[in-house]
């Protein structure tokens, strides 16, 4: 198995996002000051100034809002077909994080998605997403 | 700053002279020779000698550095170099940039190039930064590629995707959009795909690359160069072209852009306007122009979804209306606005929007392979992620 691409958790700004998910927990970087989401993650608030940002517990669900099936291999560690998926919060629809499910599924935009935490090795987690199943906790 | 400081300098400043190499997908030369051959050019192009040169203006991504060019042309009396950014997006704001150069006295001709080895030395469709550990440093790759978000097409088939969602937009007009660049290629010599027409039974029948983009979705990869020579409008009539006045130029980042390239594209607060939204509402007020003004059109074209989503953007039709609207014919060479009339970054050649000037003056000329009868003015626009920038060209009167 060729190295997939592992995210670097290090950084300042978007680093947290990582070590939350490593706890279990999923997390949204968001503005105090006009209570909106900021993804991708920022030190103030692109839409009022604030400085006064803070990290935000997510319920973990959320809406499809786009996707794509890659067809054509750009990674060996990446075979294809897979899909990527990009989902709203359904607490800060603004943010929205990306996912990735194997092969081509059928799916339909605002479908229910539910996060899940894949560990991926190299002392890493990502937040996932799939669609919400029956049984899940919503 | 409001679009009235900006009326004094409407076609203050203009592009004197034109430049570009042969677009191949294997140049056998470097980037910087490719930048010489296409400056070279355009210095002739515009009636003068190198050695009248004494400003440059480079795009951030180009390996040829000012100081590099001043060497391949041994310029004597350099006195203004600027880097411009960020790579597609740049293109218009180099102008703007050379403009402000020849109009606060700062240099007097003005040399802006774009040059790359786009195919043989690193395919620019192929897996950014394929790092093994990715993001950090204001790059947010790692919200996107350890999830297989690894290229140009897979991001903006994320914005395709959702345009179908909202306005039901079908493979056929995305093939609409493929056949009418290569049409204006077929009718354009210089055009990397002249001699090869595509219809929809061929668009169609082209492999899947991530849904719903095919191959013919995506622009080419490209050897080559295109270079410009920008100088004030008064100095520009005394060399050898009808110079094309620049009326207006305009840059602007998207709405909600926290940083990155194009990956966080899906992210921004209306992913569909782009950043051509906030740019085309600039340049409107700029130029004292609006989109009915405009008699052709150059459109940033690194993948079909990229000219509807520009249509839209700058009032060219109304939104959620770009697939209905090419179908109709009225952006065909034929039809009200023709775009990209040299085939541009889909079937022309990719030469990271440059290109698009080249072929911006060359309507404004007359001289164009498709040329729009009586073409007076034209809407040029960069690549709208990052930081873009358009532009109109009017013909001198």
């Amino acid at each position: 198995m060729t190295d997939r691409l592992y995210p670097a958790a290090w950084d300042r700004d978007t680093g947290p996002f990582f070590t939350a998910a490593r706890e279990g927990r999923l997390v949204f970087c968001a503005c105090n000051a006009c209570d909106r989401g900021l993804h991708v993650p920022t030190p103030s608030c692109r839409f009022c100034g604030s400085i006064d940002t803070s990290w935000r517990d997510a319920r973990g669900t959320g809406t499809l809002y786009s996707w794509t099936t890659v067809t054509q291999q750009a990674h060996p560690a990446w075979p294809v077909p897979y899909t990527v998926v990009i989902v709203a919060l359904d607490e800060a629809p603004e943010v929205r994080l990306t996912g990735c499910i194997p092969g081509a599924p059928a799916l339909s935009a605002g479908q229910p998605m539910q996060v899940w935490f894949e560990d991926i090795g190299q002392g890493r987690t990502l937040p996932n997403w799939r669609p919400l199943q029956n049984g899940d906790l919503a | 700053m409001t679009a009235q400081d900006y009326v004094p300098f409407r076609d203050r400043a203009a592009v004197a002279g034109i430049g570009r190499t042969a677009f191949s997908r294997d140049s056998g030369r470097s980037a910087l020779a490719l930048a010489t051959e296409a400056a070279r050019a355009a210095i002739s192009d515009a009636g003068l000698r190198p050695d009248q040169i004494d400003g440059l203006v480079r795009c951030d991504m180009d390996q040829t550095t000012g100081a590099a060019m001043a060497g391949a042309l041994a310029l004597p009396d350099v006195q203004f170099s600027a880097d411009v950014g960020v790579g597609g997006g740049a293109p218009c704001a180099m102008i703007g940039v050379a403009a402000a150069a020849v109009l606060s006295g700062q240099a007097r001709h003005v040399l802006v190039w774009r040059a790359l080895n786009g195919r043989s030395e690193g395919r620019l469709g192929a897996a950014i930064a394929p790092r093994v550990v990715a993001g950090g440093q204001a790059s947010y790759d790692d919200f996107f590629t350890p999830y297989g978000l690894l290229t140009a097409p897979q991001s903006f088939a994320l914005l395709a995707q959702r345009h179908r969602t909202l306005y039901g937009t079908t493979d056929e007009q995305f093939g609409a959009v493929a056949i009418l660049c290569r049409d204006n290629a077929n009718r354009t010599p210089h055009a990397q795909m002249n001699g090869k027409p595509l219809d929809m039974a061929g668009y169609l029948a082209s492999r899947m690359i991530s849904t719903p983009l095919r191959l013919f979705d995506c622009c080419l990869e490209t050897d080559g160069a295109a270079a410009v020579v920008v100088t004030t409008t008064d100095r520009a009539r005394d060399l050898a072209q009808t110079p094309a006045l620049i009326r207006a130029t305009a840059q602007a980042p998207a709405v909600g852009s926290g940083g990155g390239m194009m990956f966080p594209s899906i992210t921004w607060t209306d992913p569909l306007a782009l950043a051509a939204g906030p740019v085309a509402h600039r340049l409107w007020s700029r130029a004292g122009l609006g989109p009915q003004d405009i008699d052709v059109a150059q459109v940033y074209d690194c993948f079909t979804i990229t000219i509807l989503l520009q249509l839209e953007a700058y009032g060219l039709c109304a939104p959620g209306e770009s697939g209905p609207f090419v179908q109709s014919g009225a952006v065909s060479a034929d039809g009200r606005v023709p775009i990209n009339t040299d085939g541009g970054n889909m079937s022309g050649g990719y030469i990271h929007g440059l290109n698009h000037l080249v072929e911006a003056v060359r309507q404004m000329r007359g001289t164009a392979d498709v040329q729009k009868s009586g073409a007076e003015t034209c809407l040029v626009t960069s690549g709208p992620v990052g930081m873009s920038s358009a532009l109109v060209l009017r013909r001198d009167a």
